[in-house]
């Protein structure tokens, strides 16, 4: 692998309920690198978002980073372990927004109505650069006008609640980039919107990253939304990753049965068929989770050993890691776990 | 945003008119009048015999004798052509002077109160809400219910034993004696002062309790709010962010509510103003009703919603300049 820009390593962040404890992400390895589109993807509830925010430190109680490490390479600063920063703390503050600037699902209410466009997005600006407001508002139209919105100047005045979900959606687009961060991670910021918008803001996107070669982590499960941008692909199943590789690789010859069972399920215009092939059962309660590897009950290929042995990470190919044990040497890893 | 307050401003006037038709009304239902009144005051002052004849002319007298709507029609309009609020029969006096001469100390109370309130309501509920469960949570919940709970003019009791207790000196009414009747100068303001903090923290204490849960609930649903994230997730601090927006998204009730004071002062502290002695409209407003006095209690009642109703009327102003949802809609 070329560059790695975040690298991510046994990160686990459990929420401590009442109810007891939910392992949100348990165990997730992952490197992220420079310059590319790195699409993470699964079903609702599968610790997608939790993840990603973990990297920018904003897991709120009663979630709790448990252990792992996350390696950033600070454009200023050198190599930052972002696990061990205080996530109140002011280190981590200078890499929000700055280094790594996050754009969320729901553009209606991720924005404040009760301020401009133009303050949110001075607000940013003015809090990582020296600079002062007239020169901020300056940089807050520059932006509009690149995410493509309409008379900018005037926009830039405008409450958010008078804007379109598009227009919202580019508007945080705008605030996330105003400071030329490194690295962006957006969380489903398509899935509240229409197609035909989807697809715009999904063009915009890329556009942008290739301007600023900058770093894409997208979440979604929307597998057409992957085809179309990723460069790499993590496929996550109840807060691991089960398996990474590049976009070919992933549609082409998926290796985890997971993913193989995710990709079936997709109905295909050139294929005649009467029924969905949707996977079987449920996701799992997440207080509840399945021993071993954690999609066994589900699993058409499952095996013996799957419900007492968790599987590891094995490396099919340069860039292609899978977690089942039906590619890794069972009696190796059981005398490795129980041993 | 015209289209918005002429539109809050017609309600106003509909609203005070209402109010004037429903409270004329109100104090004519009771049986009886003023003249009736006067009659058993004269029989049980030692009269033998009242009369009818001279019950009917003191009704003529005061126009009593006439239809409801006849009386209020006078009633009304004179308020607004001349000004005149009628005759206050108990004090022998124009109603409209008996108002003036309480209203600026109820006001002067009510102002204090509402400080008084936002002061150490607004902090509180922001700290509790910020430290969800946390022990001085439970601390400011648990006192911040007593204070709902116990009746204000017990609490006006203990008060004023506990000020006795310590400082040799009764703080009832608003003066010392010395000032009771004295004209105003700054001597006199500052004596008001240190009697003032007594009802003032009398006055305000549920009120200050009731705001305390209401600024924390409304704060608990804003700050899990995505908004809130994406600002965390610009790298603002925990305290900028949290002034800038949860806290502005919560102060809506605060500001549509300061309107409502005046009126909590005037009904729910009729006690308290009686057991602390102070001149302000409750006991006036009680003891005209109790007389009978029908255009002392009409008046009272008539200018002390009106100015509810503008005070309404400012918080929605204030509540447009603060929201611009409701500006530009």
């Amino acid at each position: 692998m070329g560059d790695i820009l975040l690298d991510v390593i046994d990160l686990k962040i459990h929420f401590f309920t009442d109810e007891g404890v939910v392992k949100a992400v348990d165990g997730v390895d992952l490197a992220i690198e420079r310059g590319k589109t790195l699409c993470l993807v699964g079903e609702s509830g599968c610790g997608k978002s939790v993840t990603c925010r973990a990297f920018l430190r904003l897991i709120a109680n009663p979630g709790r980073l448990v252990s792992g490490e996350m390696h950033f390479r600070s454009s200023t600063n050198g190599t930052i372990d972002l696990a061990q920063l205080d996530p109140k703390g002011s280190a981590i503050r200078d890499i929000r927004g700055k280094e790594i600037a996050m754009i969320f699902q729901e553009p209606m209410t991720s924005l404040s109505l009760m301020h401009t466009v133009g303050d949110q997005i001075m607000e940013s600006v003015l809090l990582h650069e020296n600079v002062l407001k007239p020169e901020a508002r300056d940089r807050a139209i520059e932006m509009l006008q690149r995410v493509g919105i309409p008379k900018p100047d005037r926009l830039v005045d405008e409450y958010p609640f008078r804007l379109s979900g598009g227009m919202r959606q580019r508007a945080m687009i705008a605030m996330a980039l105003s400071c030329n961060p490194t690295m962006l991670i957006a969380d489903e910021p398509t899935t509240a919107l229409d197609v035909t918008t989807q697809a715009q803001i999904l063009d915009l996107m890329l556009d942008l990253q290739r301007q600023d070669n900058m770093t894409l982590m997208f979440i979604t499960h929307d597998l057409g939304v992957v085809a179309e941008i990723a460069d790499d692909v993590a496929v996550m199943y109840l807060g691991r990753i089960v398996e990474r590789a590049s976009v070919d690789t992933i549609f082409n010859a998926p290796q985890h049965p997971y993913t193989q069972a995710l990709l079936r399920s997709i109905p295909k215009i050139a294929m005649q068929r009467d029924e969905l092939d949707p996977i079987k059962g449920m996701v799992p309660s997440p207080y509840r989770r399945p021993s071993g590897c954690t999609f066994h009950p589900r699993c058409s290929r499952r095996i013996e050993a799957c419900n007492r042995i968790v599987p590891s990470v094995t490396e099919l190919a340069p860039g292609h890691t899978v977690r089942c044990l039906l590619y890794e040497n069972i009696q190796e890893t059981e005398a490795l776990q129980h041993g | 945003m015209w289209r918005y307050i002429a539109r809050r401003f017609a309600y106003m006037l509909f609203t005070v008119w209402v109010i004037s038709l429903i409270s004329f009304i109100l104090i004519q239902l009771p049986p009886g009048d003023f003249a009736t009144k006067m009659v058993s005051q004269m029989l049980s002052g030692g009269a033998r015999e009242v009369p009818p004849e001279v019950e009917a002319q003191l009704r003529a007298q005061y126009g009593l004798d006439q239809p409801v709507y006849v009386q209020y029609a006078t009633w009304i309009g004179k308020i607004i052509f001349e000004g005149d609020f009628g005759y206050s029969f108990t004090y022998k006096r124009d109603a409209i002077e008996l108002i003036f001469e309480r209203l600026p100390m109820t006001f002067t109370i009510s102002l204090f109160s509402v400080l008084f309130i936002w002061v150490v309501a607004l902090p509180t509920g922001i700290y509790s809400a910020v430290n969800k469960y946390s022990l001085s949570d439970y601390l400011f919940t648990f006192v911040g219910f007593i204070g709902l709970a116990v009746p204000n003019f017990l609490l006006a009791l203990i008060l004023m034993f506990l000020s006795y207790k310590f400082s040799g000196q009764a703080l009832i009414g608003l003066f010392s004696p010395e000032f009771a009747d004295a004209p105003w100068s700054l001597a006199k303001v500052l004596d008001m002062l240190k009697h003032l903090w007594i009802p003032v923290i009398i006055v305000g204490m549920a009120g200050t309790a009731s705001l305390i849960r209401t600024m924390r609930a409304n704060l608990l649903d804003e700050l899990n709010k995505p908004y809130v994230e994406t600002a965390r997730a610009k790298g603002l601090s925990e305290l900028r962010l949290l002034w800038k927006y949860p806290v502005r998204h919560a102060l809506n009730p605060f500001i549509s509510t300061v309107g409502w004071t005046l009126p909590t002062l005037v009904g729910g502290e009729v006690i308290v103003s009686i057991v602390l002695n102070l001149p302000t409209s409750g006991p006036i407003i009680l003891e005209s009703l109790m007389q009978q006095d029908m255009y002392l209690s009409a008046g009272f009642i008539l200018v002390l919603s009106t100015l509810t109703v503008v005070g309404t009327f400012v918080s929605d102003l204030l509540l447009a300049w603060l929201d611009p949802r409701i500006r530009l809609q």
